[in-house]
């Protein structure tokens, strides 16, 4: 019994750690601290991953990069890199669906071995995983309804704007460094959505979902992208000190050389996006 | 030869002395009752003659038979009380009938538990249920219910309650039936027919220890009156000697309120 | 309105995938908690000190602390920290998981309406057990049982209905239920993107299925309306 109350403790201990850790604003500390705790760094990842037989891929459903065909089967431009490069390591790929926000959590508590869902890399990102080189380019852009559109063609004439955005998001980053009034919602879908009932203004999101979510032909017909706040590029994450990192840079290299990326990316419609390997 | 002896009884609740000393014993077929103020240890004293409360010290011996001596530890074990306790009924003051069962089923109750644990329940089932039945059908008969058998506690008056309670009781043949103040909790119209059925039962002889504070009841239906004070026995007797005529000044304060109020 | 008929068929599908996540959480927790929440009862009752101590002791800490945050510790922590994840990262173990964590929750919650219904009944039926010659436990199973039962059945309901809806909080360890089914339209599945109603149409499986719950316990409260 006295050890079950230790243990309660400490579970709680950890809780109040860990949310101190999200809290902090580099986020730097808490992400290598909880990589030191983790397995990856004692010894080789990748043979973690290959003893066990499967990568189990973090995602969400994220067109074009993650998302379900008909027939209930992950595709998209990352989900199918990811099993090719599954297979070249001699394993099963398992896809499963986590909360964006617990990515770092899913990743150090091995209940997912990488994140490569259209993942920006961002300072945050790059201090907690150890990410690969850039794959592909992506721009924050500032959605508004498509009358008004004409007024909002530049930086300075957004600051009467209310802004929706992800909450942790590049997008965020980007209107607070801005000195933007702006809520911060749950996924980049729930600000599109805020746009669209008029409870927000405006919304920034990424270039590549805006281009495959809105404007005719897609359910937010009346809504339309303007201003780019910045560029910025896609990377793969794995668990802090893990040395596959390294070994999908080279699987990269060798894809973009032997034409596989590109065909891939035509596949998807990103092919413009592609960064030379 | 008494029916039940009791001697040199002590009880204490944390520090404050309930009972004190009480020694006293009652015949066969005859009814004690025991006045008194409350907080003067009455109450308890039933308690601890149906085993809901344990005596720091003392005996209580039942035909002859020692139920419980301190200087005796085999007879204070827990797990030789319930049987004593069957040798005793108790009717208590709110009743404490059974909500969820019917008059009958609630007469019937403890006499079925206690039958299915006899060996031969197996085989004679359906005529034990049935001689069950019928006992407790009698004695609600007796006691004036037949037509509320099947009523549940709650669609019955509390003079109706209690006599309920009473036939319980009975049902289980205990060598004593004890009484915890049994009208105090019912309307002044409805206490006439709980005591005439008390009434009735020391006309047939039953063995009644009785709690209350019904003066002229008291004085009526019992051959021996206890006076209790601040855990003590003041004063025993005849009714005719402790409420005709008390020696004791306590005594002739106490009843004074009654013959004024 | 014609997008929505386009859409109903494929978002229902879904929905009902995600809400059959919603149910098996939900009788797994109640068949899990209210066995538990009993041993749980008895064991905050104890004559025992400690074990009584002890036993408050946790009841506190898991009513006192948000479920949400005990789902994230449960799944997390022996990865994380014991460098063990027991749980793997499939759709099982976070539902194993997650019911571990929901049947620990509310068996806790359920120990404490007990206690209450228990400690509700009279001592004096007890006693009239005890004076009539009964057992404890033939005192507990014929006489206090049932009108434990009948205190305990509005305010377990309560918390019933409370569950239902709170099986949605297994969303955060990725536990995929209706409301995640329902979102997953806002962000595009299956074809569908950026479809808001989704997400809102799940409250009426909430609301039908709850609908349904409330008649049951309805009529359990009827029929023990018969003693008072």
């Amino acid at each position: 019994m006295k050890r079950k109350i230790l243990s309660v403790l400490l579970c709680a201990a950890f809780a109040v750690s860990m949310m101190s850790g999200c809290g902090s604003d580099t986020g730097a500390d808490s992400g290598s601290n909880a990589g030191a705790q983790g397995g990856a760094s004692s010894e080789s990842d990748m043979a973690y991953v290959q003893d066990k037989g499967t990568l189990v891929v973090g995602i969400t459903n994220f067109e074009p990069m993650d998302y379900k065909d008909e027939s209930g089967e992950w595709v998209g431009f990352d989900a199918d890199m990811a099993r090719a490069f599954a297979e070249s390591l001699g394993v099963e790929v398992e896809f499963v669906e986590i909360d964006w926000d617990n990515k770092v959590l899913e990743l150090e508590g091995q209940s997912i071995d990488c994140v490569w869902n259209g993942m920006t890399l961002t300072d945050e990102v790059t201090s907690a995983m150890e990410c690969t080189r850039a794959y592909l380019n992506n721009a924050q852009v500032v959605v508004v309804p498509s009358d008004v559109a004409d007024q909002y063609q530049d930086t300075d004439s957004l600051s009467e704007l209310n802004f929706a955005v992800e909450a942790g998001s590049a997008g965020e980053a980007e209107v607070s460094a801005l000195g933007l009034n702006y809520t911060a919602v749950t996924a980049q879908a729930d600000a599109l959505m805020e746009v669209a009932g008029g409870t927000c203004d405006a919304a920034v999101i990424d270039s590549l979902m805006a281009a495959a979510m809105i404007g005719e032909g897609t359910s937010y017909e009346d809504l339309t992208y303007t201003v780019s706040l910045n560029s910025e590029e896609y990377g793969v994450g794995f668990r802090k000190g893990s040395d596959l990192a390294e070994e999908l840079n080279q699987f990269f290299a060798d894809s973009y050389a032997d034409g596989s990326m590109q065909e891939c990316a035509e596949k998807y419609g990103v092919q413009a996006a592609l960064i030379e390997q | 030869m008494a029916i039940l002896e009791v001697e040199h009884l002590n009880k204490s609740f944390e520090r404050t002395e309930v009972l004190k000393d009480i020694s006293f014993s009652l015949e066969k077929g005859r009814v004690l009752s025991i006045i008194g103020s409350s907080g003067s240890g009455k109450t308890t004293l039933l308690r601890c003659l149906n085993f809901l409360e344990r005596p720091d010290s003392g005996s209580i011996r039942v035909n002859g038979e020692v139920l419980f001596d301190t200087s005796d530890p085999v007879t204070t074990q827990e797990s030789e009380i319930r049987k004593k306790r069957l040798h005793f009924g108790l009717v208590f003051q709110s009743f404490n009938l059974f909500p969820q069962y019917t008059a009958l089923e609630n007469v019937m109750l403890a006499k079925e538990l206690l039958a299915k644990g006899q060996p031969e329940y197996k085989q004679q089932k359906r005529e034990m249920l049935a001689r069950i039945e019928e006992e407790g059908k009698m004695l609600l008969g007796q006691m004036g219910l037949s037509d509320r058998m099947h009523n549940y506690p709650h669609q019955l008056s509390g003079g109706q309650c209690q006599r309920v309670a009473i036939a319980r009781a009975l049902a289980l043949k205990p060598d004593i039936l004890c009484f915890d103040e049994p009208t105090s909790a019912l309307d002044p119209e409805l206490t006439g027919e709980v005591l005439k059925v008390i009434r009735g039962l020391a006309d047939q002889e039953t063995t009644m220890i009785i709690v209350t504070h019904e003066m002229a009841f008291a004085r009526d239906v019992s051959s021996q009156v206890i006076f209790m004070d601040d855990g003590r026995i003041l004063e025993q007797g005849t009714p005719a000697e402790v409420i005709g005529n008390p020696s004791e000044e306590r005594t002739r304060q106490f009843l004074a309120r009654f013959t004024q109020g | 309105m014609e997008l929505i008929a386009e859409q109903f068929p494929i978002v229902i599908q879904s929905l009902n995938i995600g809400f059959i996540q919603t149910l098996k959480l939900f009788f797994v927790t109640l068949l899990g908690a209210v066995p538990l929440g009993l041993i749980i009862s008895f064991g905050s009752m104890s004559r025992f000190r400690p074990l009584s101590f002890l036993t408050r002791i946790i009841v506190w800490i898991i009513r006192g602390t948000p479920l949400m945050i005990q789902l994230l510790i449960i799944y997390y922590f022996p990865g994380l920290v014991l460098n063990n994840p027991i749980w793997g990262g499939g759709e099982s173990g976070r539902f194993l998981a997650a019911s571990v964590a929901f049947v620990f929750n509310y068996a806790c919650y359920f120990s404490e309406i007990y206690r209450g219904g228990i400690q509700g009944v009279p001592r004096g039926q007890e006693e009239a057990g005890l004076v009539l010659g009964m057992t404890k436990s033939q005192i507990f199973f014929k006489v206090t049982l049932l009108q434990m039962i009948k205190r305990i059945v509005p305010p377990m309901s309560n918390e019933v209905i409370t569950l239902v809806k709170d099986t949605s909080l297994a969303r955060i360890i990725a536990l995929q239920e209706i409301i995640w089914a329902g979102q997953a339209f806002l962000k595009g599945s299956q074809g569908i993107s950026g479809a808001i109603w989704p997400l809102f149409f799940t409250a009426v499986y909430y609301l039908i299925f709850n609908g349904i719950l409330t008649v049951l316990l309805g009529r359990l409260e009827k029929k023990l309306d018969y003693f008072r």
